[in-house]
């Protein structure tokens, strides 16, 4: 089967297409506060002027947290055949918000706590007409300095 | 306002009922709590219930249901949707009815039913966050919590151990428990033996759905008194929400900040302080505690949130053997949602369901001894929350 086209099985999370795919979050010209995804208005309560901007975030962070979800979820989520376990993380961007994600690898020897990470788009399924349907995941950096 | 104490309790024991409706488990509980009240239903002057989405369009009038079958006798009734602690919310609007004397005798209500397995989304709107989290990221409650649990691990050096030794502890209680779900009594190798479901969690480690019911009846502590020489009271309840600034990974949420400037999980927190300050007593009083098992994790987080001791310390507590019924400061004497699963509407009054039969000395086996001051806290998505203080 031939891949027509990929789009983003949701629009509004993420810059596509693109060849460096980022989060769009929304961040707050007054506070600094920054919200993934984004919204029309600035979340922190005590804000004086709310005014907020759409932004992209930084591409590159570390892991916070992950886990391995070893069984099916129902729908809407679509499961390749067979299942296979995935990773889910969340990463601390340096803009002082975490966000969660799937990951692409299982391996337990890339996924530490404190580990580079940086964002890709996968396809989350194919459908019959060759539509892919993307999300965005972390991935482990290998052997790239960016300290 | 006035003093106000719990006149009845009833509940149907947790469990798979496909041949009963939620209104049917509702019916039972209710009629317990009337019986165990020396009431009919006919002096019941006001009403609150909840039921959680699986009870559908019907279910968001569940109390407009039961009162239906019980006999419909033209008193307030109001249906309450707040997650896990929707039959807590519903108890803190029996209690406001009867604190500020708007009525004397009122009822709560938490009824449900759930599906088998993860939780899904309702339907396929791509703007409604339940829809994203699990199309675009595939994570389950118990995902969510997996991710939590992990932090926690190399925060605070939890191990694979103490999670399942928490369920071997909530296991031993449930099995002397007649309404729990589940009556086995688990060892720790049985639960490490578990399959992983969301890692570091395990089957075992993490609650089933299950379908029950609680009702609880209150009227003022004159009339509490009056009917019985075991008292108990309501000395503290609220419904809490989170603060911003709070660095918990929130289910349904797909992100939070890095730096904390509020506490992490506000919403329990916050929840567990107002009840302490509304009875003026604190932590250090407090004999039993039921608190949302919905996994090992949980046990450890909310022993923390509701003050029971400091953060990182919650394992020591389990590793020592204190949240035992006979432990220092027994934790989920009921056995737990670890023993009950969760009935997601109903939990928190199952909850003060137990509180009241310990406070009153009537749990038999699982007894703990001269307990004067029991909390309950449920746990509630989207920094949703509500405690429960009662004393005798």
């Amino acid at each position: 089967m031939d891949l027509i086209r990929q789009i983003p099985a949701v629009e509004g999370f993420f810059t596509w297409p693109s060849e460096q795919p980022a989060l769009i979050a929304s961040h707050c010209v007054s506070c600094g506060s920054y919200a993934f995804p984004a919204f029309s208005t600035c979340i922190n309560p005590h804000c004086p002027d709310k005014k907020v901007e759409q932004v992209t975030l930084s591409r590159k962070g570390k892991l916070w947290t992950y886990t391995i979800h070893h069984y099916q979820p129902p729908p809407p989520f679509i499961s390749p055949e067979p299942f296979k376990p995935y990773g889910i993380g969340v990463v601390e961007l340096p803009e002082g918000i975490k966000v969660l994600g799937m990951l692409t690898t299982i391996d337990p020897d890339a996924l530490q706590v404190g580990a580079d990470m940086e964002l890709v788009v996968e396809a989350l399924n194919t459908d019959a007409e060759g539509t892919a349907y993307l999300t965005w995941k972390f991935a482990p950096v290998k052997g790239v300095d960016h300290a | 306002m006035r003093e106000v104490g719990i006149l009845g309790i009833g509940i149907h024991p947790w469990g798979k009922f496909r041949s009963k409706t939620y209104v049917d488990l509702g019916v039972h509980a209710t009629q317990e709590a009337l019986k165990d009240a020396g009431l009919e239903w006919t002096d019941i002057q006001s009403m609150a219930c909840g039921c959680y989405v699986w009870g559908g369009m019907a279910g968001l009038l569940a109390g407009h249901q039961l009162a239906y079958v019980m006999g419909e006798t033209g008193i307030p009734i109001i249906n309450i949707y707040n997650a896990c602690a929707t039959s807590t919310a519903a108890l803190r609007e029996a209690w406001l009815m009867v604190a500020s004397g708007q009525c004397d005798v009122a009822l709560a209500v938490g009824l449900d039913k759930s599906p088998e397995g993860f939780l899904p989304a309702l339907g396929d709107d791509p703007h409604d966050a339940d829809y994203v989290r699990w199309r675009m990221a595939g994570v389950s409650n118990p995902g969510y919590w997996g991710l939590e649990a992990r932090r926690r691990m190399f925060e605070y050096g939890t191990t694979e151990e103490d999670l399942a030794l928490i369920k071997v502890k909530s296991s031993k209680a449930g099995a002397l428990n007649p309404n729990a779900r589940y009556r086995k009594v688990y060892t720790t190798a049985d639960v490490l033996k578990s399959p992983m479901v969301c890692d570091p969690l395990r089957l075992f480690e993490i609650c089933a759905t299950s379908d029950g019911a609680a009702a609880v009846i209150v009227a003022s502590m004159d009339r509490v008194r009056q009917h019985t020489s075991k008292p108990v009271k309501i000395a503290g309840i609220s419904v809490s929400s989170s603060k911003f600034g709070d660095p918990a990974v929130r289910v349904l949420t797909l992100s939070s900040p890095v730096t904390a400037t509020a506490p992490y999980m506000s919403e329990s927190v916050i929840a567990a302080q107002m009840v302490y300050e509304q009875a003026g007593i604190g932590p250090e009083d407090v004999d039993i505690v039921e608190l949302p098992d919905n996994s090992s994790w949980h046990e450890l987080v909310y022993m923390e949130n509701m003050g029971i001791c400091k953060r990182g310390e919650a394992e020591q507590l389990v590793r020592n053997g204190d949240t035992e019924i006979g432990g220092r400061i027994p934790v989920c004497p009921s056995g737990g949602a670890a023993s009950f699963g969760e009935a997601v509407a109903a939990q928190g009054l199952l909850q003060v369901h137990e509180n009241v039969v310990q406070l009153r000395g009537q749990a038999g086996p699982r007894q703990v001894q001269g307990a004067k001051v029991a909390i309950s806290q449920v746990y509630g998505m989207q920094g949703n929350n509500s405690a429960v203080l009662l004393t005798n």
